[in-house]
């Protein structure tokens, strides 16, 4: 096992979206992947009934030492991995810090209010703004639109877990990731989703 | 092969809590697990499904949580160790039968894992399943972390055997539905040979009569095995003290909130001031070991969720113990500090703390998190849940709202637990009025059916899921015509216990082991009661709402089945049955006449409003391919096109 | 006239149980429907102002206004409104088939009208059990199922709203007064829509005095009769104060004073006894049980009339004074009784914002009819 240093210790990543996107499959993914390297990890989430079109987190607390409270505390995230724009500036705005990054997937899921015409969903130009205002260094994908473009919109998430490992900030290799799809997809579905995650690490080193 | 079959002693993996817990169940050699699914305690008995033909056992989806108890004490009774697994409400349900198996008691090793849901994070009330240990007086065990989750079932086997009755081991969803690594242990090889005995001299608790009488005697030797379990606790490795020597306060814990006050102690700094006493045996306190550590300080924060169960045992053994160890101040609930609704987090715990300690806490820099606030009233817009897309809630409820206006006498439906519980919200169009327990729908449905001669005119609709109709409403409907009550109920049968994650129950053809079962045909059981039965497909609105329309018109009791697979179900999933599009040349926005009625009303989160042009579009990520708001759209502008092959 | 909306059409009509189930509101969009009778809002509209509202009989109808448009002149509360004539008439020797009421002259100018393509289509209103329902039809068969008077308040005006949007034209309706008046607010376009299109060409009006509400009616006569025997009903004309239930072998008479209770709020508001706004209108007439009363309204209400009667399709006789007399009073205590229960109840020529009035007439016209 490599010897990893995390810049915090517990390093706090919360993933964020909607019900249904496949938040804890890809909390699921990064979590097998760091502790197959040796971490210890800690993963909270909530489904259930707050799955139904509801807002949805994953906060995964990944430690050399110990395991932590499945809730990471206010304003404590280090990274914040939106799948979904508004969700990212709700998380942000509850767990953010002046210091936190945000990686956010720019397609909109209209809560049903919004549908409905009672609630207004922002423009997304004025979110990347206040995504970048809430945070100190922020990256825009277009993660579902690529998914969609390969065939399959559920890859987003993993174009977007390939994006945030060639942030660096989490020691996520490419190699762990194969591990990981290799243990848990059917074996027809690996390559497709290396290459997701790859368009995604090169999205990121465009942006 | 499954990661819980990781035959490697030693080896450390990432678990779901529940599989933790299912992992604890195997390591212990449970031969027998049965419940009912519910979140968040699901995915143990799904778990151990999978693993069942593996491991030998035998894994059931009972018809309720009530069963489940009875068949993991069928198989404990034989001398097999048992699993009994249901969400809080469950141990209601099945209660009465735990006050008489207390009184039995057990032979193999029984558990029963409750799983609560503080915050209601997926449930419609916060029920406490620690009361019942207290009312049944059981022992009661609580894992404060993952590993813990493991251990304790291995423990808590070895105790049930020990002491011949049932122990409780407690759960909630943050601990349940969390993951953490785990470190394993060993696998056990042996299995063991079912045989009831029955034989013996009638007190004779391995071999004699399993019954409640004489009464007396058993009620005694019951709590007896209570005091010899606290005696066992009193050497627990859970009850763990963390901390300095002398402590200015000390913090007793259990459960998740055993990690948010570790979380809290450490965010503030105050490990050298403040002590952590973790306790795992939460029911009944082990006076020795707790003398012990009241004795570190004066001033104790108790760390619990929703009622203060754990603060009021304490200080009714700090009162017996106060000769000794001197009077205590308990805080925690009773006096406000923490709430007693709702989930806690380390926030709430640092919050309570801070003000103990002196020490001034800010999750983050003032400035930003009013900012953030006000961010996040424009960009983040409130998420109201809804059913999903090509929920076929949404067209039954559609078709139930319509037919019941149309009828025009005020009708309304009762209802009870499940996704269909969302039709108290606009995406049920409000239409649900009351909302209760497992089967209540049908159950006060049957009351109200009878209140005509008190002039109630209005028509009484239930509404129920098709495990539910199997759970609890099979005996209100039997009420309902029996007493000739007027009602409509219709079940809403998604061919699964869709919420909790399609688990089989007794009207399919399958059981928990995958095996072929004999599915039980909710119609001829309704026909063969004497209801006059209909059954009708809800994606077929027109359909529905005349069938309903007539059997509003009815008297006596109706059902209507209303068949349609779960939009998420693994064969939905796989094939998008229409393409939709919305025609921009035809769609009339919100002209007179339309109105928007399919994003304003039917509200199906796969059809969004484009402002900017003024029509309806599809998400075509969203969209499951239904194709129900084709029927819904007056103009004839939601287009479908039969999708001919297998996606994905 | 001042339109609203959905919201003050519910306010207005249906929640002050003003409503008489015309069906000028349904299936112009999905929100309002008619079942068994009764028009009901399934679900909210938010529109500030609506064709359900614009279209509704019983929502600040303006008398004066809707003369002026549709007859050029103001409304003077004249007992018969305005019209070119007042006939007895029957329908021709040979040309009823099947049961009608009183001389048969509804029918026998539909189909003379279906007939000469004046129009290609008739609505009229049929029932299913004691359920009124609208039916399109376009061959005499049809017509001759819907003869008969069904006493109850019909949604028939549904029909011709789905006849516009199905794009059929050239239409005519059989209506009571309050559908006639629905059809005159409905064919002035009064959302001034583009896409607007008078589906409707002739209107055969219907004396009424009241209509009865469906919805009791069923188990008014339920806990009477078994109503599956009811072969036809009738209120015979004055001063018989019965309603007759034909059961084939059996004849039941039931008081109209006992009837009176099921007539719904809103006909005690209508001040027209004779679809002033139609273009010929028929009732019955008193003392001649096999003859109708015929008023000839409008140029093309002339021209039906006299070619069914040069083609022998209807016959007309000269109308006995007496008689005429006797059909003025009851239409003019009609708009009395009408105009007296809407100052009653504050639904008279309200001005304030959100009172708002069930009709308005000229203050002159008002003071006529009230006599102060």
């Amino acid at each position: 096992m490599k010897e990893m240093k995390l810049s915090f210790d517990p390093y706090n990543l919360i993933i964020a979206g909607v019900g249904g996107q496949g938040n804890v499959l890809a909390s699921r993914v990064v979590g097998n992947m760091l502790s197959r390297k040796g971490f210890t990890v800690t993963i909270g989430e909530t489904f259930g009934g707050s799955q139904r079109g509801g807002s949805v987190m994953s906060h995964l607390r990944v430690s050399s030492e110990s395991s932590f409270s499945p809730q990471i505390p206010k304003g404590r995230a280090h990274l914040v991995l939106g799948l979904e724009p508004a969700e990212t500036i709700r998380v942000l705005a509850a767990y953010g810090n002046p210091d936190v990054l945000a990686l956010c997937n720019l397609r909109p899921i209209h809560p049903v209010q919004v549908i409905s015409g009672e609630l207004d969903y922002p423009d997304l130009e004025d979110a990347k703004g206040w995504v970048k205002e809430l945070s100190r260094k922020a990256w825009f994908l277009n993660a579902t639109d690529t998914a969609l473009e390969m065939g399959l919109p559920i890859l987003g998430n993993i174009i977007m877990i390939g994006a945030m490992a060639a942030l660096g900030e989490l020691p996520l290799e490419r190699e762990d990731f194969e591990r990981a799809v290799s243990l848990t997809m059917p074996t027809d579905r690996i390559s497709i989703n290396l290459e997701a995650f790859d368009r995604g690490r090169e999205m990121v080193e465009a942006a | 092969m499954s990661h819980l079959l990781t035959d490697e002693p030693g080896s450390r993996i990432l678990l779901m809590g529940n599989e933790a817990i299912a992992r604890g169940a195997l390591e212990a050699g449970v031969n027998v697990a049965a419940g009912y699914p519910g979140t968040p305690s699901s995915e143990i008995i799904e778990t151990l499904s999978k693993v069942a033909r593996d491991r030998g056992l035998y894994v059931e989806w009972s018809a309720n949580e009530k069963v489940a108890m009875e068949v993991a004490a069928a198989a404990s009774f034989a001398g097999l160790r048992s699993l009994c697994v249901m969400k809080q409400n469950g141990v209601n349900v099945g209660s009465d039968f735990l006050l008489h198996l207390g009184l039995t008691g057990t032979r193999g090793g029984m558990v029963l894992v409750p799983c609560d849901d503080p915050g209601a994070l997926s449930s419609i009330n916060e029920g406490e399943s620690r009361q019942f240990a207290r009312l049944l007086e059981l022992p009661l065990l609580e894992p404060g972390d993952f590993q813990e989750l493991k251990d304790m079932i291995v423990w808590a086997f070895q105790l049930s055997e020990e002491i011949r009755n049932l122990v409780f081991v407690r759960s909630v969803t943050r601990l349940s539905h969390a993951s953490g690594n785990v470190v394993l242990g060993p696998l056990p090889g042996e299995t063991r040979k079912a045989r009831f005995k029955h034989r013996g001299f009638i007190l004779d608790e391995m071999e004699g009569v399993v019954a409640s009488m004489p009464m007396e005697y058993r009620h005694r030797r019951q709590q007896e095995k209570l005091k010899q379990a606290v005696e066992r606790f009193e050497s627990s490795p859970f009850n763990t003290y963390t901390g300095p020597e002398h402590p200015e306060l000390v913090v007793i814990t259990s459960s998740a909130c055993h990690l948010y006050s570790r979380e809290a102690i450490h965010l503030l700094g105050v490990e050298d001031r403040v002590g952590l006493l973790k306790l795992g045996t939460t029911f009944p306190l082990p006076p020795v070991f707790m003398e012990k550590h009241l004795g570190l300080t004066d001033r104790f924060l108790v760390v619990e969720e929703v009622i203060p169960f754990l603060e009021e045992n304490v200080k009714i053994l700090a009162q017996e113990l106060a000769p000794r160890i001197g009077p205590k101040t308990i805080m925690g609930k009773r006096d406000g500090r923490l709430p007693t609704v709702g989930e806690l987090n380390p926030d709430l715990v640092v919050e309570a703390l801070a003000s103990l300690v002196e020490v001034p806490y800010e999750s983050a820099p003032e400035a930003y998190v009013k900012r953030g606030q006000e961010l996040m009233f424009f960009g983040a817009p409130n998420r109201e849940l809804t059913f999903c897309p090509g929920c076929p809630h949404r067209a039954s409820f559609w078709s139930i709202h319509n037919a019941l206006e149309l009828d025009g006498r005020d009708g309304f439906v009762c209802g009870d637990i499940g996704c269909y519980t969302l039709a108290v919200l606009p995406t049920g169009f409000s239409t649900l009025k009351t909302l209760h327990a497992m089967g209540s729908g049908t159950g006060v449905a049957s009351g109200f059916g009878k209140l005509g001669r008190f002039g109630m005119d209005q028509p009484v609709v239930s509404v129920c899921g098709d495990s539910t109709f199997f759970h609890a409403a099979m005996p209100a409907l039997i009420n309902a015509i029996h007493h000739g009550s007027d009602i409509t109920m219709v079940v809403l049968d998604n061919s699964g216990t869709a919420m909790t994650g399609f688990q089989p129950h007794p009207g399919l053809d399958v059981d928990a082991l995958g095996h072929k079962a004999p599915a039980i045909s909710i119609e001829d059981v309704c026909r063969s009661l004497g209801a006059q039965v209909r059954v009708c497909d809800p994606f077929d609105l027109e359909t529905t709402q005349a069938t309903l329309l007539e059997l509003l018109d009815r008297a006596g009791v109706k059902v209507l089945i209303l068949r349609q697979i779960c939009g998420l179900s693994p064969e939905k999933k796989r094939h998008k049955k229409y393409e939709v599009a919305v025609n921009p040349e035809v769609c009339l926005g919100e002209a007179c006449g339309c109105n928007r009625l399919c994003t304003r009303i039917f509200r199906c989160p796969g059809l969004i409003w484009d402002k900017r042009a003024g029509k309806a579009r599809v998400d075509e990520v969203i969209c499951t391919g239904c194709g129900v708001c084709a029927s819904i759209c007056p103009e004839g502008a939601i287009e479908k096109v039969e999708n001919r092959e297998v996606t994905g | 006239m001042r339109i609203f909306g959905p919201n003050e059409l519910k306010a207005d009509v249906q929640d002050k149980g003003l409503c008489v189930g015309c069906g000028a509101c349904v299936n112009l969009c999905p929100y309002f429907k008619n079942h068994q009778g009764k028009t009901v809002m399934l679900f909210p509209c938010t529109l500030e102002k609506g064709r359900c509202h614009a279209y509704c009989p019983k929502t600040e109808v303006d008398y004066t206004e809707l003369s002026q448009a549709r007859w050029k002149r103001p409304y003077d509360a004249s007992p018969l409104g305005t019209h070119d004539g007042v006939v007895m008439a029957r329908a021709g020797e040979g040309r009823v088939e099947g049961r009608v009421q009183a001389g048969g002259t509804v029918s026998a100018l539909t189909a003379f009208a279906l007939r000469e393509g004046m129009i290609e289509e008739a609505v009229l209103t049929n029932r299913e059990g004691l359920v009124p329902v609208p039916q399109m039809v376009g061959d005499e068969t049809g017509i001759y199922g819907c003869a008969t008077s069904k006493y109850t308040a019909a949604p028939t005006l549904s029909e011709v709203n789905r006849a516009a949007r199905e794009g059929i034209r050239n239409v005519g309706v059989v209506a009571t007064p309050c559908q006639a008046t629905a059809l005159a607010l409905m064919r002035e376009n009064p959302l001034d829509r583009e896409d607007f299109v008078d589906p409707v060409s002739l209107v055969i009006g219907l004396f009424c005095t009241w209509a009865l509400d469906t919805r009791k009616l069923i188990p008014f006569l339920e806990s009477r009769v078994d109503v599956s025997r009811i072969q036809w009903m009738d209120i015979p004309p004055p001063p018989a104060e019965v309603f007759v239930l034909d059961l084939g072998n059996e004849e039941i008479q039931i008081p109209l004073d006992e009837i009176r209770a099921l007539v719904p709020r809103g006909c005690l508001l209508c001040p027209d006894m004779t679809s002033e706004w139609a273009d010929v209108s028929v009732g019955v007439l008193e003392g001649e049980p096999e003859w109708n009363t015929l008023i000839v309204r409008t140029e093309k209400g002339r021209a039906l009339v006299d070619k069914a009667v040069e083609a022998g399709s209807i016959v007309v006789k000269e109308m006995p004074a007496a008689n005429l007399e006797h059909l003025r009073t009851a239409a003019l205590n009609k708009k009395k009784r009408a105009v007296a229960r809407a100052r009653e109840e504050n639904l008279l020529n309200n001005t304030d914002e959100g009172e708002r009035a069930a009709f308005r007439m000229d203050p002159s016209v008002v003071e006529e009819l009230t006599g102060s």
